[in-house]
């Protein structure tokens, strides 16, 4: 769907050389730059009406089928149109795409103040994706998790309230400000089978220096994502609330 | 009876240890109050023994043997305290009453059973209004006699209610 012509060389070239003092150079330039914009435009014109039919065509498809919808939005980011630009734009008229993103954003925003209680502002993807199902009706669109990522990468715009922090083959969203750096996601990454950490394990496993796993694992602490166990068999055992299984219930 | 639902934190090792930071502490103590709180109506149970309650499976949970040290528990029924929920019945805290609903609601829960029942202008036992038959799917079933007392009183100042003692057994006239 290319619809950029570069212009042909003896044109360009002939523009380039042209000295300034010579008016009808001048204006015979202007009149073929002028051609250009309106054949430009012309197949810009050509290739909005195709991309509108294509749009209503598959309207609901689109809507329905996760994985067509992320189909559709690779196509879409290839050619640099953004359908979720504008809430205003043909897209939302024609699709509701945009709102159904800035619903699902609404949507996410709410499941995460509700369990950050419980998690820190730290929830699982997957998760948030279940929460998000129960809280739906249930005859609405199905939602993927490329659906879920967009909409909270669409959050960002409102500040750097929304993070996403990929944790091995999963993704946690953070929904509290508060950076985590590369250590941090280290340790959740290492809890992720038993929930929880030690100091010793994580200098026995990722071979790091005492003091940099108690660095992190005391600014987790700080931030409310890890609990202390005191009475666990040998040392002190640093929990996360995030990715404790029975924080399903809510 | 149905069967008691833990919350997902009974289920994990550090509600069981006072934590450090204190805002996550607060969650924490919250946490216990709610769940004390929902034991105690769902059992039915008012007058409470520390040594006993320490044991029982509300602070100790065998299947992660994990449970509430002496210390953790004081400060879990401290905050208790604080929130209204809970009576010291000793100064040495070893004995306290859980307060799940206060005098005037309790007063006010039997006044509509009561009316509800065409029971005003009637003098009723004080054993029938909690242990009678009539009452067993009611919430104030079973509920102790100090308690119902205080409940009644709350009925009386309002003049709803007039506690009397007929040949030593106490009764309740309603208005």
């Amino acid at each position: 769907m290319t619809f950029m012509y570069p212009l042909p060389v003896s044109v360009s070239l002939s523009l380039l050389c042209m000295p300034p003092h010579r008016p009808a150079t001048k204006i015979k330039g202007n009149v073929i730059a002028e051609d250009q914009l309106a054949q430009m435009a012309k197949q810009m014109e050509t290739f909005k009406v195709n991309l509108e039919e294509f749009a209503t065509k598959h309207k609901d498809q689109i809507k329905k089928d996760p994985e067509f919808r992320v189909q559709f939005q690779e196509m879409c980011a290839s050619i640099g149109v953004d359908p979720l630009a504008s809430s205003k734009g043909f897209w939302s008229e024609m699709l509701g795409v945009g709102d159904f993103y800035y619903e699902l954003a609404v949507k996410i925003v709410e499941v995460c103040m509700a369990t950050s209680h419980r998690n820190g502002g730290l929830i699982r993807l997957d998760e948030l994706k279940s929460r998000l199902e129960v809280s739906r009706h249930k005859n609405t669109q199905e939602i993927s998790i490329d659906d879920l990522l967009r909409a909270i990468r669409k959050l960002k715009t409102l500040g750097n309230g929304f993070t996403i922090h990929p944790i091995g083959k999963t993704f946690l969203i953070q929904s509290v400000p508060g950076e985590l750096t590369m250590d941090h996601t280290t340790v959740l990454q290492q809890a992720q089978k038993s929930y929880y950490v030690t100091v010793s394990g994580l200098v026995d496993t990722l071979k790091w220096e005492k003091e940099r796993a108690i660095k992190a694992l005391e600014y987790m602490l700080k931030e409310g994502l890890a609990w202390v166990d005191d009475q666990a068999e040998g040392e002190r055992q640093y929990w996360f609330p995030t990715l404790f299984p029975d924080a399903q219930t809510p | 009876m149905a069967e008691f639902e833990w919350p997902w934190q009974y289920n994990f090792p550090p509600f069981f240890t006072i934590q450090p930071n204190i805002d996550t502490r607060k969650k924490q103590l919250e946490a216990w109050c709610f769940l004390i709180h929902d034991y105690c109506k769902h059992h039915k149970l008012y007058s409470l023994d520390v040594t006993e309650i320490q044991s029982s499976d509300l602070f100790y949970n065998k299947k992660i043997n994990r449970k509430l040290s002496s210390d953790s528990l004081l400060t879990v029924l401290d905050e208790l305290k604080k929130k209204g929920h809970l009576e010291w019945a000793d100064k040495s805290k070893r004995q306290f009453t859980i307060v799940w609903r206060t005098q005037e609601e309790w007063g006010k829960l039997i006044y509509k059973y009561v009316v509800y029942n065409g029971l005003t202008d009637t003098v009723c036992t004080l054993y029938e209004l909690t242990e009678g038959e009539d009452t067993v799917d009611r919430e104030f079933h079973g509920l102790e006699r100090p308690l119902l007392v205080k409940a009644l009183k709350t009925l009386e100042n309002e003049g709803k209610a007039e506690l009397i003692n007929i040949d030593g057994n106490e009764g309740v006239k309603f208005f």
